[in-house]
């Protein structure tokens, strides 16, 4: 259903849609530095870190053991992954499940980025909601659905409207995922008025954080390297090394620099 | 004929007059020179900015160019230090350390109190401050100092490799090796511990331990021609045939990956006829 072409006032463009441009991103500098002021550090336990070396560890072991001699690397495979005496198999660390209600340093995190996020968020766009409802900001360059229409044409019942036009509250929230690269420009990547970001981090909070279970980590590290093979990379290192001219033409050409400060 | 001579006789005692004229101007000369050529900018005739810049690289770098960096930093930090802004608290840190190096502890002294006026809590000031007190030769107050940070926050590294240098620097070798090798039990990661250790373990003579300790290095630094020149040197200190041969891999491999390295050639050269000998002393006694 191609819908009128409609024009709308410029008015709108210079009294609506440029100062949500602005209410959006201040809004997102301010939570920047509330959040970075209300940052508290976060105590490292040295087990865990402990724990991330060795399977960092583990990892070069099988990654880059074909550079040591065979009999260090079966050392340290042994060293790993013995059925007895080997780290993986011995030792077993306590897991203690870190339950968001009781554990209050998770608590504090969750409730202050709630309410550095959130509730920005939701009082502002409802702000916008009420305050410049009644009329379409703008149309978006795709054809929508009809079932669209009540998401985004909050407050306008035109039942032969257009899907595509949409009003300030759609703007609004595509203005807060949008400006995120602007963020980064200006505030240096990192920051922490990502939103996106704090969003998909707390989704993905728990899966990351190794205290959950270094255990399985331990397993999977173990069948990883049960499997690999050393191949030795020196094997054929002093006939690859006789067959090409070592070039030693420009080694004396350069002059020494001189040890002068600047 | 008498003119003559009254003219040449004139000049001699003129020139030997501007000669002891210019000697003594000479020795005045330098006399203020010495003065004025303390100051680095005009000795390079370098701008402040310049001489942050070298810093910050040497920083980087982690270049050990003590004297050097005393002589810039000390004077960006006397004439210029209002420019620095922020900067001013790592070239400070950067110039402490290396004044305890040169031994100049009153420089040391100034970097010091300034940072423990800005940072009054930190753990990283502290560890200064115990670097001094390892300067001075009080070991047991420094000894106070880290296990206080440490007391506070248990994965602190910097404190405990400083403890650990303590014992190196009053000379208890196997002591030092015992507490790096506890510190290296839980920070597995750390290289530079590994390399200390490869270290003391070659000044103990436990070429067998030494050589484990660049085998960790090698795996995660695959690429550097150094550990594996530094690893086959201690294979060939251990000798036997078998480690010779290994030996001679490693030059080899040091070798490929960067030509210029002559001490690997030369090492090469080493191994091979060595081997060589061994190999005919084995046939001939064989």
């Amino acid at each position: 259903m191609a819908g009128p072409e409609l024009l709308l006032d410029s008015s709108i463009r210079v009294w609506v849609v440029l100062p949500i441009v602005f209410i959006t991103f201040f809004v997102g500098i301010i939570r920047h530095y509330v959040t970075q002021l209300l940052h508290s550090d976060k105590k490292v336990d040295l087990e865990a870190l402990s724990d991330s070396q060795v399977l960092l560890r583990s990892r070069i072991l099988r990654e880059n053991g074909k550079y040591i001699p065979r009999q260090s690397f079966a050392m340290r495979k042994h060293y790993f992954n013995n059925a007895e005496t080997g780290f993986f198999k011995k030792v077993k660390r306590k897991v203690v499940p870190k339950n968001p209600m009781t554990d209050t340093s998770m608590l504090t995190d969750m409730m202050k980025g709630n309410l550095t996020n959130v509730l920005p968020m939701i009082v502002i766009g409802g702000w916008i909601n009420w305050a410049f409802s009644g009329f379409v900001i703008t149309k978006v360059p795709f054809p929508l659905t009809l079932r669209f229409k009540p998401m985004l044409q909050r407050g306008i019942d035109l039942l032969s409207l257009d899907a595509s036009w949409v009003s300030s509250a759609s703007w609004y929230f595509l203005n807060v995922f949008g400006l995120r690269s602007m963020y980064s420009l200006i505030l240096g990547q990192d920051n922490a008025a990502d939103q996106s970001r704090i969003m998909q981090d707390q989704m993905t909070g728990a899966a990351m954080a190794m205290p959950p279970d270094p255990n399985k980590a331990f397993k999977s590290e173990w069948e990883a390297l049960e499997i690999v093979e050393h191949k030795w990379a020196l094997e054929s290192v002093e006939d690859d090394l006789m067959s090409t001219d070592l070039n030693f033409g420009t080694l004396f050409s350069r002059d020494i620099k001189s040890a002068a400060m600047f | 004929m008498n003119t003559i001579k009254k003219y040449v006789f004139y000049c001699i005692i003129n020139v030997r007059h501007a000669h002891s004229w210019k000697a003594h101007d000479v020795a005045m000369a330098s006399v203020v020179k010495r003065e004025k050529m303390a100051s680095v900018s005009e000795m390079y005739d370098v701008g402040w900015e310049e001489m942050r810049d070298k810093l910050r690289k040497w920083r980087e770098d982690n270049c050990r160019n003590s004297e050097q960096i005393v002589d810039v930093g000390e004077e960006l930090i006397s004439e210029h230090a209002s420019k620095l802004g922020d900067d001013i608290w790592i070239i400070y840190e950067q110039v402490m350390i290396a004044a305890l190096d040169c031994s100049r502890d009153d420089l040391a002294l100034t970097c010091l109190q300034e940072l423990r006026k800005q940072f009054p809590d930190s753990h990283r000031v502290k560890r200064l401050s115990g670097m001094r007190l390892e300067a001075l030769e009080r070991y047991d107050e420094a000894n106070k100092h880290y296990d206080a940070i440490l007391q506070d926050d248990p994965t602190n590294t910097a404190a405990r490799k400083r403890k650990i240098s303590i014992l190196k620097a009053q000379g208890k070798g196997t002591e030092a090796i015992r507490e790096l090798n506890e510190y290296l039990e839980q920070f597995v990661g750390d290289q530079e511990a590994w390399h200390e250790l490869s270290e003391l373990y070659i000044n103990e003579h436990d070429y067998g331990k030494a050589a484990f300790c660049l085998e960790e290095l090698m795996m995660t630094n695959p690429h550097n021609h150094l550990y594996c020149e530094q690893y086959a040197e201690v294979k060939y200190t251990q000798g036997g045939l078998e480690n010779l041969e290994l030996s001679r891999k490693y030059f080899a491999q040091a070798l490929r990956l960067n030509n210029r390295n002559m001490r690997a050639l030369f090492g090469l050269y080493m191994v091979s006829t060595s081997v060589r000998s061994m190999s005919q002393s084995v046939q001939q006694t064989g």
